[in-house]
């Protein structure tokens, strides 16, 4: 099931509001368990069986790992083994293609054949979450969790589920067992989901549509101005899963962390990575990077750690050559601002690092987005040789032009700097929730014209 | 708790909205049909394992209940008008022109498509003796070109028809009504077609140009029906436009209509009942058919015309009549027997090919002639 949905918006959510505050205390866990399993299994009931699967195997682990503690005795086997086996799971279902693939090209197994799995949806961050659970309790960061309904809703709840934030154990642990929801938090929730809403339908959705547009037009400006709208397209719909994942979070009384912090106004790629999914990048941190040795073992370790981690990074997108490239990009560039780049930068106007962000971070995008070697390379062409747009390709752009200026606008903090600044003022507050209803009216307007289908062919 | 009241009304009336949705889902009546859509709207999944199992089921929901949305032509607009409001009317299909008309955007050609609808009809006419016109209209969209509200794409109907008619062969005679239809007050303000007026300019240049009789304006009686809405309104969906006008031209008062599709007689051109849709445009000639035949005993001459066409003509063919005895109109879309054969039949003695020019560029049926 989607948010963006009206089987979520205006079924889903208000029962599960409704029943969720209807009920004694003890039941909300359950009852957030519960649907959160219709949630997932909406679209692909047969892998509720995984999702099932998986939260028992590591709530055996966890409360195997607790006990061999308690009695002093090593666990890192057992820590070990259960790592590998959510690795297992999810380099099956993710990845099992792919290396096939990979292994064709040796003569020796040029016969074997390609495993078609469809890639159950969310696999990616609720592995992630699981292993986070069972390494958290090795390190103590975290109590083993005895109620396996409560460990199932960390893994399941369902406004994090199937895109993150990737909330790690440690960090909502105690919110589990012992959370005080509250009409603040459930306000200020509605309209962080509502600016979510909005920033996947009302921006993302477009700068999609215009992306597409662009990609059938000739011309360097059409070829940048579509890949500038590709970079905000893929923000807005990921920055905006994530605020409606925190929204409903504290709807029900969890505080997960923010996940996008502006990214797009980074004055270099190492603050990006600070602002762009955070979760992901701190996981990947936490649990790699800081156990590899991180920058304690000398220069020429930690240069091996970081290529390590973005590779991860990159093969965690997706399986597929051009997201371990699009990873690897971004370990060889925060590898040089570490050494050289960063010194320079902090010298040079603040601008000239803001344009060498942006324009970094929009070729990291052409890498991400296509999967064929064949078409990235013409892209590239595309991007650097000069060439004219066709009349209709301008009228494109032209005509998106406003669409794309308030969408850079959204991705700066100016709005969120002006209400923050302002929030004594009855007036602007009350502006902002007008606002917010506004935006909810027009993202269902939005929703509902996607399902508008004029038939238009039947009287030519 | 600072701002308390302010959170209070934030959830109440998030939660009073969403739930006032889902009751509304619920409660209010599902019609089967959508009459500004023209299509079947999806009914309620069946509720079974296998459903379930597949997920069919949540998918089907999913689409039921867009379908079924409570205000969704509220919405539907509200979006339109949005949509409008930042400027997207260029990138859209239909346009808002300066005189408040919505139009089509512009259409453009297809070279495979185009090479092959020349060739057919040039190799029809080559093999026929009866003479052959062919009338290319263009878009309203053209009409208004000057007149669209913001940045529109270049209409290039003109050049266009440029194109078609030199490649035609020399047996076919072009008839060019650029000039007439270089006005926008003879397309109606929310659909693609002429208006009655329009189809009577056309009618009258064709009967100019084959140096016959025709009727002229004065001997028609004009009976105006309100509350018209076209097809480019509800693709637009900026339900605040005005409806308008539908003039129906009363001529010669004898006239029978028969159709391909069935053995009935029909008094007049006019089917009025039609006039209780949403849909009023199939008053002319009860709208599409593979073939329609107009008889009309009081016609300026005894000669038959037979008319290859798009659903322009629905209107074009109302005025035919009133200088040939017998119009047949073949919809190709739906006629796939030979038109030639068709032709030594009925002794026809002119054949008009009459298409709108987006309707030409666009065509996958003109093969079918032969």
């Amino acid at each position: 099931m989607l948010f963006s949905s009206n089987v979520f918006l205006f079924v889903f959510l208000p029962i599960v509001l409704l029943l969720y505050y209807i009920v004694p205390r003890p039941f909300r866990n359950p009852v957030l368990f519960m649907f959160s399993l219709l949630f997932y299994g909406w679209g692909e009931p047969v892998y509720l069986i995984l999702m099932v699967a998986t939260i028992l195997i590591d709530y055996c682990f966890g409360v195997v790992i607790h006990s061999r503690k308690q009695k002093n005795r090593s666990a890192k086997a057992v820590l070990i083994t259960g790592i590998a086996v959510n690795l297992l799971i999810l380099g099956f279902f993710k990845y099992a293609g792919f290396f096939a693939e990979q292994l064709k090209i040796i003569p020796v197994f040029s016969e074997i054949s390609v495993p078609e799995i469809t890639l159950p949806i969310g696999i990616s961050f609720y592995i992630f979450q699981s292993m986070s659970y069972i390494i958290d309790v090795y390190r103590n960061d975290a109590p083993v969790q005895k109620n396996p309904l409560t460990l199932g809703t960390y893994v399941t709840l369902f406004p994090q589920l199937i895109a993150g934030p990737i909330v790690r154990y440690g960090d909502v642990a105690e919110q589990l067992s012992f959370r005080k929801e509250n009409i603040s938090d459930f306000s200020s929730g509605v309209m962080l989901f509502i600016f979510g809403l909005a920033k996947k339908v009302l921006l993302a959705n477009p700068m999609g549509n215009l992306w597409n547009m662009l990609q059938t037009e000739d011309g360097t400006a059409a070829a940048w101005m579509g890949i500038c709208a590709y970079s905000l397209q893929i923000y807005f719909d990921f920055s905006g899963y994530s605020d409606m994942a925190r929204g409903l979070g504290r709807m029900f009384g969890f505080e997960f962390l923010e996940n996008f912090n502006y990214p797009y106004i980074s004055k270099n790629i190492t603050e990006f990575w600070r602002r762009w999914h955070i979760s992901l990048s701190t996981w990947f941190k936490e649990y790699v990077y800081i156990p590899l040795g991180g920058n304690r073992k000398g220069l020429p370790r930690q240069i091996l750690n970081i290529l390590i981690v973005w590779s991860l990074t990159g093969l965690w997108h997706g399986a597929s050559w051009n997201f371990v490239l699009w990873g690897m990009y971004y370990g060889v560039l925060l590898i040089i601002e570490k050494t050289v780049l960063l010194k320079i930068l902090k010298k040079a106007p603040a601008f000239v690092g803001h344009i060498y962000s942006v324009v970094a971070v929009m070729l990291g995008w052409v890498l991400f987005y296509f999967e064929d070697t064949g078409a990235l390379g013409e892209f590239f062409v595309k991007l650097f040789t000069p060439a004219g747009v066709s009349g209709d390709g301008l009228v494109t752009m032209l005509s998106y032009l406003p669409m794309l200026i308030i969408s850079i606008v959204a991705a700066t903090p100016i709005a969120k700097n002006f209400f923050i600044k302002h929030n004594d003022s009855k007036a602007v507050r009350i502006l902002r929730i007008s606002a917010a209803a506004l935006l909810m009216l027009l993202s269902v307007a939005a929703l509902a014209s996607q399902s508008y289908n004029p038939f238009i062919y039947f009287r030519f | 708790m600072k701002h308390k009241k302010e959170h209070i009304i934030t959830v109440s009336v998030f939660c009073a909205f969403i739930s006032a949705m889902l009751l509304l889902f619920i409660l209010i009546p599902k019609s089967e049909f959508s009459e500004l859509e023209k299509r079947n709207l999806q009914d309620f999944p069946e509720i079974n394992f296998e459903n379930i199992a597949n997920g069919d089921f949540g998918n089907d929901i999913e689409t039921y209940l867009a379908d079924h949305m409570p205000l969704r032509d509220f919405f539907v607009s509200l979006n339109s008008y949005f949509d409008l409001l930042t400027c997207r009317n260029a990138s859209s299909d239909i346009y808002l022109t300066k005189d408040n008309a919505l139009t089509e955007a512009p259409g453009r050609i297809d070279e495979a498509g185009f090479t092959k609808n020349i060739n057919t009809i040039n190799s029809f006419a080559e093999k026929t003796d009866i003479p052959v016109d062919m009338m290319v209209v263009p878009s309203s969209g053209w009409a208004s070109r000057n007149r669209v509200f913001g940045l529109s794409k270049d209409y290039l109907d003109s050049e266009y028809i440029d194109r078609i008619y030199s490649s035609l062969s020399k047996e076919i005679n072009t008839v060019d009504v650029r000039e007439i239809f270089d006005n926008p007050s003879l397309y109606y303000k929310t659909d693609h077609h002429w208006t009655s007026e329009g189809a009577f300019r056309a009618y009258e240049a064709y009967l100019k140009e084959l140096g016959k009789d025709f009727r002229p304006e004065n001997e028609f009686t004009v009976e105006k029906v309100q509350d018209f809405y076209g097809s480019t309104y509800s693709r637009a969906a900026l339900w605040l436009m005005k409806s308008e006008e539908l003039e129906l031209w009363q001529g010669s008062g004898n006239i029978t209509v028969t159709n391909g599709e069935s053995e009935e007689e029909h008094k007049g051109i006019f089917y009025t009942e039609r006039l209780k849709e949403t849909d009023k445009y199939t008053v002319f000639l009860d709208g599409n058919h593979s073939t329609v035949r107009i008889y009309n005993p009081d016609a300026l001459t005894e000669d038959t015309v037979l008319v290859v066409r798009d659903s322009y003509s629905n209107c074009l063919g109302g005025f035919l009549c009133e200088s040939f005895r017998n119009v047949i109109l073949v919809d190709l879309r739906y006629y796939k027997k030979p038109v030639s054969e068709l032709c030594s039949v009925e002794n026809v003695d002119n054949i008009l090919i009459c298409y709108s020019l987006n309707n030409f560029l666009t065509d996958q049926n003109i093969i079918w002639l032969r």
